[in-house]
């Protein structure tokens, strides 16, 4: 199956081994990527919905109208960029005003939105019953011994009645796909917990978070915790080196996102032209260990 | 805490407040509001905000807009979208929340952090700065990780866009120093 890849900007731009690390197990999994040439910033869900919805829906349905000149389905590795187009999409699908109000402006520069092109998360795709047999295939170094958790952070699954993905009270889409990969995954009771990184006009929001966040972690002996969006990732892993400096505990988790665990999963060199697992604050080298992994 | 008696003028009250915000996209429940407390009792960034997001709405009803947008609570939100999954009437306070932004940012009262955002879409497409030194940088980057160019948005269109649904007016007129301090 073919997807419009859909970058967005931190990714591409600022994180590439993530984007790296997705295209290989993509490859691996036989999920066919076709680039969104002139695609833009999604537009960013906080800062742009914030100075003008109209502006953020407008921007986010000239996106989706290029998947639609490529008739094919989106894909995101990014939770903001996920949260922006698929609002933008059901939003517009359901009313008729906002609706004909974008495809004024749009059919001034010539595109049409016409909702064809439905928007997916990498997470969702990979949960499907027939990917998830695929994975588990595909598993040459089994995280076996390691307890992971996962943060499915809250662009990804709230609201449900907008983005339909996986229980907002009790998600378990992103800990099927761990435990294919052969990893434990434990509950843990700050789960669904919120980042920060969106609040960032009072830093105190983020640092406290971080800490209820990573203090929990600790508490329930994790190995790393593994996210799906860019801005959590790098809130958990600077926030995260902050908070084990500042303790006399050892704190340090590394913050993994889904992409690249599953690509180390595969057997694919972790300090390669496909990912580089220590281009990180957190540098998971007892992670490494563990697995037998050698860099 | 003291406590504080708070008196408020009929004249103060803006009667149709509540419809300025229902009537726009995502936010046609607003009126269905119980005054439950549910969202504020889910909400991510509550001991930090000055009016708690059901007060929030209380005062959306009533009609009281400069205390809402005096309020810290329109800017420290998370965005988490926690009130909106767990309303019982489906009220999507975290839509209003957005709207209540954009009411402010009508006002010339913007955040820095937003308006550096916009002008790197603007000039970039992207929020992240993609030009000169910066450019040659992440392409080298991308390049080690064998990842295919970029090819970047026509920044006419983004423009174009930005213009036609009226925030590019707001941004000069923010720049040509109508704007306000930020009040968070
Ligand atoms: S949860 Fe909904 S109904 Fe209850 S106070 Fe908040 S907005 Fe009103
Ligand atoms: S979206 Fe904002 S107001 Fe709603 S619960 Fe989250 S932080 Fe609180």
């Amino acid at each position: 199956m073919d997807y419009a890849f859909f970058l967005g900007c931190m990714i591409p731009l600022r994180s590439p081994q993530l984007e790296a690390a997705a295209r290989k197990d993509c490859e691996i999994l036989g999920i066919g990527l076709k680039e969104m040439h002139g695609a833009s910033c999604c537009p960013d869900p906080v800062a742009i919905q914030s100075l003008g919805i109209e502006t953020w829906l407008t921007i986010g349905a000239r996106n989706l109208c290029i998947a639609e000149k490529m008739g094919l389905n989106v894909m995101t590795i990014c939770s903001g960029c996920f949260e922006t187009l698929k609002t933008v999409h059901v939003m517009l699908k359901r009313d008729k005003r906002y609706f004909d109000m974008v495809n004024e402006i749009l059919g001034k520069i010539g595109y049409e939105f016409r909702g064809t092109s439905k928007v997916y998360h990498i997470t969702e795709i990979l949960s499907d019953k027939k990917m998830l047999e695929k994975i588990k295939d595909s598993v040459k170094v089994p995280l076996e011994g390691i307890t992971l958790a996962s943060h499915p952070g809250c662009h990804l699954i709230r609201p449900s009645k907008i983005l339909e993905f996986d229980d907002p009270e009790r998600p378990e889409v992103m800990d099927k796909i761990l435990k294919t990969l052969g990893a434990e995954v434990k509950q843990y009771a700050e789960k669904v917990t919120c980042c920060g990184y969106c609040a960032r006009l009072n830093e105190d929001i983020g640092d406290n978070l971080c800490e209820i966040k990573f203090n929990d972690l600790v508490k329930n002996q994790i190995d790393a915790l593994i996210t799906v969006c860019p801005a959590c990732t790098s809130q958990y892993d600077l926030h995260g080196r902050k908070i084990a400096r500042k303790s006399d505990k050892p704190m340090e988790i590394p913050v993994i996102h889904l992409p690249e665990i599953m690509a180390l999963a595969f057997g694919i060199n972790p300090k390669s032209e496909n990912m580089d697992i220590m281009k990180r604050a957190i540098k998971p080298r007892k992670l490494l260990e563990k697995l037998k992994i050698e860099i | 805490m003291e406590k504080t008696q708070e008196i408020i003028k009929s004249t103060d009250l803006i009667s149709d407040l509540r419809y300025q915000i229902s009537n726009q996209i995502g936010a046609k429940s607003l009126l269905a509001c119980i005054q439950c407390g549910i969202c504020s009792s889910s909400c991510t960034v509550s001991e930090y905000i000055d009016l708690q997001p059901h007060r929030v709405v209380a005062c959306l009803l009533l009609g009281l807009k400069d205390k809402i947008l005096n309020s810290n609570a329109i800017w420290y939100c998370s965005l988490c979208h926690r009130c909106t999954e767990r309303c019982p009437k489906n009220v999507d306070y975290s839509f209003i929340l957005a709207l209540l932004r954009n009411m402010a940012v009508k006002e010339g009262n913007m955040p820095p952090e937003y308006e550096i955002t916009i002008n790197n879409l603007l000039e970039h497409g992207f929020t992240v700065p993609y030009a000169g030194m910066m450019k040659k940088s992440i392409d080298r980057n991308r390049e080690k990780f064998n990842l295919p160019e970029i090819v970047t948005p026509n920044l006419e269109e983004i423009e174009f866009i930005v213009k036609e649904t009226g925030l590019k007016k707001i941004l000069e007129d923010a720049k040509k120093g109508k704007k306000k301090e930020v009040k968070t």
